[in-house]
């Protein structure tokens, strides 16, 4: 299994924030993910979460992925799941959340459209 | 440049489309050199190809077209016209054979033919020439010209490209075939290993071949009063004929081992019955014995084989009884030794597990492996085997290796695979994944079952340290996983205060809201599980469980 570092970064893109995942996202600061999800959505534009380099997420993950995606749905903008390595997207399926989120490659094929 | 005009281009694109599309390279080369004789107008024409004839590299004739056939006339390399193209990689123009020292004048004498001027081109390819395509003798009477030269070089660059793209074509098919012979070698040799026995066995071994086939090998079997017979083999070399001597050594050392297994007298008769039929200095190291079904005592004899190791208490105490390899001299005897396991483990082991190179790229040596023994002694049998196996392949295994260990069952305990104590802290939760993962890989349970095993142990953590120890809270957690057959068991005990387990209700899956899903999502992965107050009144233990379909101990472990 490949070991990324555990990181959390935002960046402003044209039209929309991403922000990016490593690591394993567990207890140990999920909170902090959390904040820099609830945080790219302040500035009401879409948001994606890269998940391509995320090796674990636990429930507590997911949590915070759950409430970014509520806080997106109530200021009306598009929340996507962008990249999403194969490790995270069994536990999405496992919690049956796959088709909650939006999944997509990249946030062009994400935000793409009308 | 050329100068032969229209014609030579029509017949460039005639031959390079026949080798094209050519299916039989034979046909199609004698075709061509039957063409480039009546378009080179000559007399002769002949191709010559690179055999290797053991460590010697000749040129051999393959096609000829004229008067007379030289076809296996052989060539060193550098001999003659022919050899010096291919020697030199260049086309040779010979234009009066009679006073050119290049030419090799005993061809002639032998086949009665008069050598006037010649012209060979070698048939070059990426690697270097493969061979040489040569014409001898105008039609005309006049000598080859630096133009019939170039051209005859022109012609060749197809046909070399024909026969290499052959060439490579039939050795693939070749090493296709290779493959499924060593893959049904391979699969042969592993149904002559004795099945794992579960039932309070006491003798536990693996094996793994460096290579497609093994010529280790081992053994265990009943014998009629009631003893195990065990057998250990390492054959001498290694590839295919290895592998065959290995299939006769192990089923000759299991009938004489059935038939009279005191030790001493098993390798003696095996031995001569090897000294009898064994050839090319192969040779075969092995250890033979029995054991009481309780393993309380163990007698062997070795044949060149590695000294055991026996492990108790903490110490290790190294035996070596028997004689030489076996196969090597008939009127060989062998000495044995009794002695008592009292608790311990015998660990029998063939030389490719001390000849497993380390970082450092020098052989780890009995040092090595009792410092890996003692490393992994905790764990049980069949789990110590595999984590040892799994350090020794992690570093470089250059041999065959084959582990054996004796030992008393602890009657029907389940395996204890791992057992970890972390600090109930967020922080703590990485390495005891890293080494449940770990864990789970060495039972050979498969990757995505292995990940959802961890994700429902990592969940169940979380929430002793969420919601069992709270904030303020301080201790630690224990896990213990143990295997019986196909159930794993995971316990973890903490000191939290005692959960209400009717408060624990896992939330649907699939419901949209943060928080809460940890319980469902272990509710998803395991079979049943199981909160209680911890034995002796404080703390709570929590045991999960898991049928797997088939953990196969042969196989898990990938090649």
């Amino acid at each position: 299994m490949t070991n990324h570092a555990n990181t959390v970064e935002t960046e402003q893109c044209a039209g929309h924030v991403l922000v990016r995942l490593g690591g394993e996202v567990d207890l140990s600061w999920s909170q902090d993910v959390r904040r820099a999800v609830l945080a790219a959505l302040q500035g009401g534009l879409p948001v994606g979460v890269d998940l391509a380099a995320v090796d674990y997420i636990d429930s507590s993950g997911i949590a915070a992925l759950v409430e970014g995606l509520q806080g997106a749905r109530s200021r009306g903008v598009a929340f996507a799941l962008i990249a999403v390595s194969a490790q995270v997207r069994a536990v999405l399926e496992l919690a049956r959340l796959d088709r909650v989120f939006t999944l997509a490659a990249t946030t062009d094929e994400a935000f793409a459209g009308p | 440049m050329l100068h032969h005009g229209v014609g030579t281009l029509a017949f460039l694109a005639e031959l390079s489309q026949a080798l094209a599309v050519s299916l039989d390279l034979e046909t199609t080369l004698a075709e061509t050199v039957d063409r480039v004789l009546g378009f080179m107008q000559a007399e002769a024409a002949s191709l010559f190809l690179i055999e290797t004839d053991g460590s010697r590299s000749v040129l051999q004739c393959h096609i000829c077209a004229g008067p007379i056939d030289v076809r296996g006339l052989r060539l060193a390399l550098g001999q003659g016209v022919v050899g010096r193209a291919v020697a030199e990689n260049a086309i040779q123009l010979v234009t009066d054979a009679a006073h050119d020292p290049r030419v090799w004048r005993a061809a002639d004498e032998t086949h009665a033919f008069d050598t006037r001027s010649l012209v060979c081109a070698p048939l070059a390819t990426a690697a270097g020439p493969i061979g040489a395509l040569e014409i001898i003798n105008r039609r005309d009477g006049r000598p080859f010209t630096a133009a019939d030269a170039e051209l005859l070089g022109v012609i060749a660059a197809p046909a070399a490209l024909a026969i290499n793209n052959a060439r490579m074509a039939r050795d693939l098919v070749q090493q296709q075939r290779l493959k499924r012979e060593f893959d049904l070698a391979r699969r042969l040799q592993r149904s002559l290993l004795p099945r794992r026995r579960r039932d309070g066995f006491p003798i536990v071994a693996v094996n793994r071949p460096a290579h497609e086939v093994s010529g280790d090998f081992y053994d265990y079997f009943d014998l009629p009063d009631g003893r195990i017979g065990f057998v250990v083999g390492d054959v001498s070399g290694k590839g295919m004929d290895a592998a065959l001597l290995m299939v006769r050594a192990a089923s000759l050392l299991r009938w004489l081992g059935m038939e009279s297994p005191a030790p001493a007298d098993w390798l003696a008769r095996a031995n001569r019955e090897l000294c009898l039929t064994a050839q090319d200095g192969r040779f075969v190291c092995a250890l033979v014995g029995c054991c009481d079904a309780d393993a309380t005592r163990v007698r062997f004899a070795g044949a060149g084989f590695p000294p055991v190791l026996v492990w108790r208490d903490g110490t290790f105490t190294e035996y070596a009884a028997g004689g030489p390899p076996l196969g090597i001299a008939a009127d060989m005897t062998f000495a044995e030794m009794d002695i008592a396991l009292d608790q311990g483990t015998l660990y029998a082991y063939s030389d490719g597990a001390t000849d497993v190179r380390a970082a450092d790229g020098r052989p780890i040596g009995t040092a090595g492996i009792r410092e890996l023994i003692a490393r992994h002694a905790a764990a049980a049998p069949e789990a110590r085997l595999r984590a040892l196996l799994a350090e020794l392949r992690h570093m470089r295994l250059v041999d065959d290796t084959t582990l054996l260990t004796i030992e008393a069952a602890h009657g029907g305990q389940p395996e204890r695979v791992l057992e970890r104590r972390i600090r109930a802290a967020p922080e703590e939760l990485r390495g005891l994944r890293v080494a449940l993962r770990g864990a789970l890989d060495g039972l050979g349970v498969e990757p995505e079952l292995r990940d959802r095993l961890v994700l429902a142990i990592d969940e169940a953590c979380a929430n002793i340290i969420r919601h069992g120890y709270g904030p303020d809270g301080d201790g630690h957690i224990e896990l213990r996983l143990t295997r019986e057959g196909n159930l794993l068991s995971f316990e973890l005990c903490d000191q939290a205060p005692c959960a209400d387990p009717q408060r624990l209700r896992p939330r649907p899956l699939g419901e949209c809201r943060s928080g809460g899903f940890g319980l469902a999502l272990i509710d998803a992965v395991m079979d049943d599980w199981q909160l209680e107050p911890a034995p002796g009144g404080c703390g709570n233990r929590l045991t999960l469980r898991k049928r797997i379909a088939c953990i196969d101990d042969e196989d898990s472990d990938g090649s």
